[in-house]
């Protein structure tokens, strides 16, 4: 038993978890929970304030990895291969459906959970000093998603995944000077074919996770060096720089038992230096509002965790992944649709290939990079920053309805066509 | 070392390492552009010129071209290669124009652009009559609209 005993602490090194010792240590003994910090202010936990969109696009990404890893097993990035391995996928592969579901609604999950994000962050006003690069990161974050996802509908080799890479190849040879060669990279030659099906295998499974696990622990890292999770709006201190106070009555801010700096506590110093801290620092009286991050954070992140899995495979047991027919260069689908988060872009490059799919989607994203640093209002009050909400709202509003448009509003041939109006495709 | 040997051995050693990055940074560009492309060759053989009708277009699936004849002009070819973004432009008998499924470009039977948002009209392509007797295509060499090979 002794032996045991051993064993386990010899793992466990901790204090056991009912004393505050024991809580601290469990997170910053352990590799994988010390990017926590060992208390979290309890406001920044409030469900309402994040939506927790941040950990479910995370967790929806874990997800993307583990499926996608198990889908490897069975997919070859040929072209006489592709697809018949995607049909072995959709009819022999034991849960092969429900693993190709649950990789292509994560996807489209995280696609949705990372713009969402996004708007939260903006909303809240999160992005603001210091957090202004982490904001950055989290624009590359957002593109490479999106590439993710474009590389990953390459894949299936069918008359979707064909024209939509034939399309944003070709968008892509509208670049300035660089375009065609660019595109030429891009695909390994000049049409799409299996050079250009294994290039796209190799960014999809390798590069691009590569950057995104990077930028992604950057992400994490500057989150809480910066200041841990942003507290929500409406506990934001006061702009007044005093507080009236009846002399003889005590301040109702005043907590019942603030203490200065115990006796009690120990602190590991790496080194004594001078100056101020870049991020923003807990006083005595807000630590009091700090509660351990086991359990308070870790059992949200948990039901979060849940929550996302269990979530998504619902809908991948009740939802298949689309496929259409094997990819066929000599037809056209007529419309030939991209998915449902490219249709903007999709309309915007229907009026002009330079200026909607290159110069509008480079511009939004210099737009984007800039928030930041243009938007130098330090208050996070929304009555304080109208005008910043306004053009946000603008910008968001006309990504949607671009979407709307391309998905619902156009028919064959791209023409405008009310989604209650049935029109039979005028191939002839 | 003074100041003067840091700063010229400093700036050499700058000089070289961003050299040996940028020579790196081609050598990987090039790298990723194949030597060899294994793709179907840009000329080719279409077949006798008895093979093809005249009046309509002819739609040759693999070569993604139309062939026209015509009972006094003769031979032309067109490209089906949309100038926009790349896709397929199905020919309508109906009106006699091409039309892209993709975003709407309207070609007429020119090959110049109607309405939509492609930018350029479609390509015409070199048709000749090789030795065997049968029409042979060049998509390397475009040639004007008005191009004609008579048979």
């Amino acid at each position: 038993m002794n032996l045991i005993r051993d064993i386990y602490q010899s793992i466990v090194r901790r204090d056991p978890l009912s004393t505050d010792k024991g809580k601290s240590e469990l997170v910053f003994l352990n590799v994988w929970l010390h990017i926590h910090p060992a208390k979290v202010k309890k406001e920044s936990l409030k469900f309402k304030h994040t939506f927790y969109l941040g950990f479910i696009t995370f967790f929806l990404f874990v997800i993307l990895v583990t499926t996608g890893i198990a889908l490897m097993f069975y997919y070859r990035p040929y072209p006489p291969h592709a697809y018949q391995d995607m049909k072995d996928l959709q009819f022999v592969v034991f849960m092969g459906p429900f693993l190709r579901g649950m990789h292509r609604w994560a996807a489209h999950g995280m696609v949705v959970c990372v713009f969402l994000h996004m708007c939260r962050v903006f909303y809240t006003g999160s992005y603001k000093k210091p957090r202004q690069f982490n904001w950055v990161v989290g624009v590359f974050l957002l593109l490479l998603t999106l590439g993710l996802s474009f590389t990953g509908y390459l894949l299936p080799w069918d008359q979707l995944a064909f024209w939509a890479i034939t399309v944003g190849t070709n968008i892509g040879s509208y670049a300035p000077l660089v375009g065609g060669k660019l595109r030429e990279i891009l695909l390994g030659g000049h049409t799409v074919g299996e050079a250009a099906l294994l290039r796209f295998y190799v960014l999809h499974v390798a590069i691009l996770p590569s950057f995104m696990i990077l930028l992604t622990v950057v992400h994490f890292w500057r989150v809480r060096k910066d200041g841990g999770l942003s507290r929500p709006v409406w506990k934001l201190k006061p702009n007044k720089p005093e507080q009236l106070v009846t002399i003889g009555a005590p301040p109702q801010t005043a907590p019942l038992n603030a203490v200065a700096a115990s006796t009690d506590k120990t602190y590991g110093l790496m080194e004594v230096v001078t100056g101020k801290p870049i991020f923003e620092t807990i006083t005595p009286d807000e630590e009091e509002d700090a509660v351990f991050s086991y359990p308070y954070a870790f059992f949200r992140e948990a039901i979060a965790l849940m929550v996302t899995v269990t979530g998504i495979m619902a809908i991948s047991l009740f939802f298949r992944a689309p496929l259409e027919e094997l990819a066929n260069p000599a037809k056209t689908p007529n419309p030939a649709k991209a998915p449902w988060y490219f249709l903007g872009l999709q309309e915007l490059v229907s009026h002009s290939a330079l200026l909607g799919g290159v110069v509008a989607p480079t511009l939004m994203v210099l737009a984007l990079l800039a928030i930041p640093y243009f938007d130098r209002n330090p208050s996070r009050r929304p009555s304080d920053r109208k005008w910043a909400i306004w053009l946000f709202t603008i910008f968001v509003v006309a990504n949607l309805v671009l979407i709307v448009i391309g998905t619902f509003f156009r028919g064959p041939g791209w023409a405008l066509v009310p989604p209650w109006v049935h029109v039979v495709a005028g191939a002839e | 070392m003074n100041r003067r040997n840091f700063l010229s051995w400093g700036s050499a050693g700058v000089v070289t390492l961003g050299t040996g990055v940028a020579v790196s940074l081609g050598a990987v560009v090039r790298f990723l552009m194949p030597s060899v492309f294994y793709e179907p060759p840009q000329t080719f053989k279409i077949g006798t010129p008895g093979d093809f009708a005249f009046g309509m277009p002819t739609f040759l699936v693999d070569e993604k071209i139309f062939v026209f004849r015509d009972r006094e002009k003769g031979f032309s070819v067109a490209s089906a290669v949309c100038t926009h973004l790349g896709c397929t432009v199905a020919h309508f008998q109906s009106d006699n124009r091409f039309h892209c499924p993709c975003h709407g470009s309207v070609f007429a039977p020119d090959g110049s652009v109607i309405h939509g948002p492609a930018p350029k009209p479609l390509q015409w392509f070199e048709v000749t009559l090789a030795r065997d007797g049968q029409l042979r295509v060049d998509k390397d060499k475009v040639v004007p609209a008005g191009y004609r090979l008579m048979v």
